[in-house]
């Protein structure tokens, strides 16, 4: 057989061709990975984009935001689109772990409340889509309480020793301790963070449980009487049991909105846009908000909402407590740090 | 050693079970000692890849320092080290190691009969119960830790039964406390406590124990002076390996336990993701290590001595 150089020379050159090729084939996987809170969208959303468009999306999950955060930071491969709240994407952004949304494509985009632009942690409306928001309060059980907690004084309350429990994460406990204690924010007052560790020590020993995921069955067991609470975790769990409710304390509290955010270099941008902008249709994003009992920053959905969420005080809060909620302020690395320890303290001591 | 004949060559290939014989004769019988060190190769890699590098990326980590928002700045420091000692973490260090020595205590005295049994007088019975013993080990530690939830809770189980049987007026807490926790895991470690006893039980020759009592020794003078001695190693074994990973556990704390019941592996856990502090989580988990392996080597050499 006459084999010359050139006929080589072709035969490698095409199985050269044909590696990119097919390492295409195999990435060309279509499917988008989203990073998402634990049942953090309604039941049919997922489904249905995929019926409509074809494209299958693969719904992952956390129960801890920081362990989201640890995992794309240590370089996880493979997630196109995730959810951090207000905080996190501070810290996605600093460390280049998202990527900016790009202008003109989403249609939708007009969608969101202006409430929920220019906000301190994406001035530019640059790199996030506000998903849902939501506030953090006291949960309760009717059945073990008196009268309904009022003030955040109530979970220090020693008639419930063993039956409190606190969100596990500085983010919370530091600021509401804070407000408390009448302190700003972002103080960066040593006195203030004493007081703040003494207060939280204070309560340790009638603390059951520091815990952000299952403080909902122990409300729901009894075994709780009080929480300090996501809103829409509480409501959630109100919708199937009458003797649990939600307050906001009268010393007010914080709101925070979760976000939608690309992650960075990812694959299947183009299909992750496509299901940006579905997420932000009106009746999606009604669905969505009706499922978790969270309010939606999407003002196309307020024509859509159930008329009993969007009355309910307790998830679009009125005039007056509105007036008592704030978001988070941006804290510089150096006070993170001091909240981080304090709470630390508090968990060791 | 040939226990077949030589195969003929088939189209001309050289017949594989001839150089695999040469081979293996050559790397097994060590005629050549260096030959039979290749055979070290795999398990020389697999402990340079994930014992020895991790390693050495945690004891370099432990000396960077944390940027903000938990970057590594890689300027040198013994802050972390500094940090370890201040005294605000003995309470977590002397509850983590009372914990471990009580598990290790009550693995030993539940162990160490269930050990006996099976070695002298479980007979046909063994097979069954060594798989008896480590179902629970091969089930999803986190099924496991759910299922001791509904046992124990305030609407669990234990407390049903008792409620019902008008044994009690009021639930016990038995969840979320220092009993929770320590029954977690004296459950998940107890099988690495009997099995070493069970194989240092079984390799004492039963003619040392028939000797003994031909020579006129009781039952219980032939345990105190034969079993039991020689079953030592075994009791030191189970209780290095159950007492070390009791030392880094934090799962069952931090889903049995309660504020009270912080141990260090919750500490160590807690500066690699809610502080996301590396360098001082890894500064935590080598001090940890090295006063293990320390712990050991003291151990040995009293023991030598």
């Amino acid at each position: 057989m006459n084999y010359t150089r050139r006929d080589f020379l072709k035969t490698a050159a095409r199985g050269l061709a044909a590696v990119p090729l097919l390492s295409c084939a195999k990435e060309e996987k279509r499917e988008i990975n989203f990073f998402n809170w634990s049942k953090y969208i309604g039941k049919d959303t997922l489904p249905r984009f995929t019926q409509q468009t074809g494209i299958p999306v693969n719904y992952e999950e956390f129960a801890d935001e920081e362990e989201m955060f640890a995992k794309l930071r240590s370089g996880a491969m493979g997630y196109d689109l995730i959810v951090g709240t207000d905080y996190m994407i501070e810290k996605l952004k600093a460390l280049n772990l998202i990527d900016p949304i790009p202008d003109g494509a989403l249609s939708h985009r007009g969608n969101i409340d202006p409430r929920f632009l220019n906000t301190p942690f994406d001035p530019e409306n640059a790199y996030t889509i506000p998903y849902l928001w939501g506030t953090t309060g006291i949960g309760y059980n009717k059945s073990k309480m008196a009268k309904p907690p009022r003030s955040w004084r109530d979970l220090w309350d020693e008639k419930h020793s063993g039956r409190l429990s606190m969100l596990d994460n500085a983010r919370d406990c530091v600021s509401t301790s804070l407000l408390m204690l009448g302190y700003p924010e972002t103080t960066k007052d040593p006195a203030a963070f004493k007081a703040v560790r003494e207060l939280l020590l204070k309560q340790k020993p009638l603390v059951k449980q520091y815990s952000s995921a299952t403080y909902i069955d122990g409300l729901v067991a009894g075994e709780l009487h009080m929480s300090m609470a996501w809103s829409g975790d509480v409501l959630q769990a109100a919708r199937e049991n009458p003797q649990i409710d939600y307050v906001i304390p009268q010393e007010g509290s914080y709101m925070w909105v979760d976000n939608l955010c690309l992650v960075r270099g990812s694959r299947h941008r183009e299909d992750t846009l496509r299901l940006l902008d579905y997420l932000l249709e009106g009746p999606v994003a009604a669905e969505i908000a009706g499922a978790v009992r969270y309010a939606s920053p999407n003002a196309a959905a307020k024509p859509h909402l159930d008329k009993a969420l969007l009355s309910d005080p307790r998830v679009f809060p009125g005039k007056d407590i509105a007036s008592r909620l704030n978001f988070h302020k941006i804290l510089t690395p150096e006070i993170s740090q001091l909240w981080n320890e304090t709470w630390s303290d508090v968990k060791v001591s | 050693m040939r226990t077949a004949e030589p195969q003929a060559p088939v189209n001309g290939i050289i017949p594989v079970p001839g150089a695999f014989d040469h081979t293996l004769s050559f790397l097994l019988r060590g005629k050549t000692s260096r030959a039979s060190h290749l055979l070290m190769t795999p398990a020389a890699l697999w402990l340079t890849i994930f014992l020895i590098l991790p390693l050495a990326f945690l004891l370099i980590l432990s000396i960077t320092q944390r940027g903000p928002y938990g970057s590594f700045v890689w300027t040198l420091t013994g802050d972390n080290f500094v940090r370890a000692f201040n005294p605000k973490y003995l309470p977590v260090l002397l509850r983590t190691l009372s914990y471990a020595a009580a598990t290790t205590g009550i693995c030993l005295i539940l162990g160490f009969p269930f050990a006996y049994y099976l070695s002298f007088h479980a007979g046909s019975r063994r097979e069954l119960m060594l798989v008896a013993l480590m179902v629970p080990f091969w089930t999803s530690c986190l099924v496991s830790i759910y299922s001791w939830i509904i046992i124990l809770g305030r609407e669990g189980l234990i407390n049903n039964v008792l409620l019902q049987g008008r044994i009690l007026s009021e639930p016990l807490a038995l969840l979320n406390t220092p009993f929770s926790v320590i029954l977690g895991l004296v459950y998940f470690y107890l099988p690495f406590m009997v099995l070493p006893l069970y194989s240092s039980l079984e390799k004492i020759p039963r003619q040392l124990i028939e000797a003994s009592y031909d020579l006129g020794a009781g039952a219980g003078q032939t345990f105190l002076k034969i079993t039991l001695p020689l079953s030592l190693p075994g009791v030191f074994a189970g209780s290095v390996l159950t007492f070390i990973p009791c030392m880094g556990d934090f799962l069952t704390a931090e889903f049995m336990g309660s504020p009270q019941t912080y141990l260090a592996g919750n500490l160590i856990q807690n500066q690699f993701m809610m502080a996301q502090d590396w360098p001082f989580g890894s500064a935590l988990t080598s001090l940890l290590l090295a006063g293990l392996v320390g712990g050991l080597w003291l151990y040995q050499r009293w023991e030598k001595a």
